[in-house]
């Protein structure tokens, strides 16, 4: 196969643009499809001082190193959960990483936060990816509003964007659909945030960390029972396969047609925010939910004693 | 004999003939777009042929967990 720009030998072959690329022209669809959404979709201000959440993944990498290479100001934060053997490794390959190309590095500890994994899987009775996930908002949050960035930037990829649009979709839930996109201005005491990887694959992220000789780590959470995919992004696997495109026009479809009309209809509740009143972050409640957590920890803990 | 690694599992295999990286992920059951296939720490396309005495890591792309 030749590259469909110099027509040198090819290593990368993308069914959903037609096209095969050779190493160099491939750095440059990726970085285009980068910098082209962040522009389409004013993801990014020039002066925005971003933090990128880093979990250690092909995705995040790739979204950090892509955006130093724009030129944007960007600082890595790691959320360390104290899961034996899965952290130590993840954290590892986040910190040799950034070293290596002079990043600037926030690692936020949980088991100083009093919220070590293990422990919350143990004694809080709710499934654990759902708090781990609001752990992870949380500090993600916290930490950008305590260093004053402006953004908060994940790597969500199109594979994820999807599969989360087809969901709430089958629901119809007016609420998720209101609001979801690679875009969520800052308001109420929240960040801004912004998903600059959504019109790229998993398999695009993957092609582009390999070329790039970013090690990433690809061990699945001990504590999500290993399964490598839902029902959802296989039935996408399979469209895509069969009509190469339609993911990507289903989402940007979305953007374009469908987010504006649910945005309409779908009035926001006026729901007071107020400062948490154990760590000031924003919550709806007198104290918010991680803030919850930690204390029925604490009490499990104290009744263990 | 050409051995076949299939990450992030570490499971091997190994096949007496293969021609093309298509007929490898034919039957692993794998479309293109599912794993990167690397061969001497280069990608390589569906057409890519495939010598006797190849050694080639499959990997997984999909996120897990
Ligand atoms: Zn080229
Ligand atoms: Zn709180």
């Amino acid at each position: 196969m030749k590259c469909k720009v110099c027509k040198k030998k090819a290593v990368v072959s993308l069914p959903s643009h037609n096209a095969a690329f050779c190493p160099e022209c491939y750095d440059k669809f990726y970085m285009k499809q980068v910098s082209e959404g962040i522009r389409k979709r004013k993801l990014l201000e020039r002066d925005d001082k971003i933090l990128v959440a880093l979990s250690g993944g092909k995705d995040s990498l790739s979204l950090m190193y892509a955006l130093a290479e724009l030129g944007y100001n960007v600082t890595g934060l790691h959320i360390d959960l104290g899961i034996p053997n899965s952290s130590e490794k993840a954290r590892s390959v986040i910190e040799d990483f950034c070293s290596e190309h002079g990043f600037k590095l926030i690692v936020s500890e949980m088991e100083k936060e009093g919220l070590p994994m293990p422990l919350v899987k143990k004694h809080i009775r709710r499934p654990i990816c759902s708090v781990c996930g609001k752990v992870k908002r949380h500090y993600f949050n916290k930490v950008a509003l305590e260093h004053d960035f402006t953004a908060l930037a994940t790597g969500h990829n199109l594979d994820d964007e999807v599969a989360r649009l087809f969901a709430n979709t089958l629901r119809w839930d007016q609420s998720y659909l209101s609001d979801q996109g690679p875009l969520l201005p800052a308001e109420n005491g929240f960040a801004k945030k912004v998903k600059p990887l959504f019109r790229l694959t998993e398999f695009e992220n993957a092609n582009f960390a390999f070329l790039k000789g970013i090690p990433y780590h690809h061990l699945p959470c001990p504590y999500s029972g290993g399964a490598s995919f839902t029902g959802h992004k296989m039935l996408w696997r399979d469209l895509e396969f069969k009509s190469p495109g339609t993911k990507r026009a289903f989402y940007e479809g979305f953007l374009d047609r469908g987010a504006p009309a649910f945005a309409a209809f779908h009035e926001k509740k006026g729901v007071e925010v107020v400062p948490c009143t154990e760590c000031g972050c924003p919550t709806s409640a007198g104290v918010c939910g991680v803030c919850r957590i930690k204390s029925q920890l604490n009490e499990a803990l104290e009744e263990e004693k | 004999m050409v051995e076949v690694r299939l990450e992030p599992r570490g499971k091997e295999i190994t096949f007496t003939k293969l021609n093309t990286v298509l007929q490898l992920l034919n039957k692993l059951e794998l479309r293109h777009t599912d794993v990167l296939v690397i061969r001497d720490g280069e990608l390589l396309t569906q057409d890519c042929r495939i010598e006797k005495d190849d050694k080639i890591i499959v990997r997984n792309v999909m996120s897990v967990g």
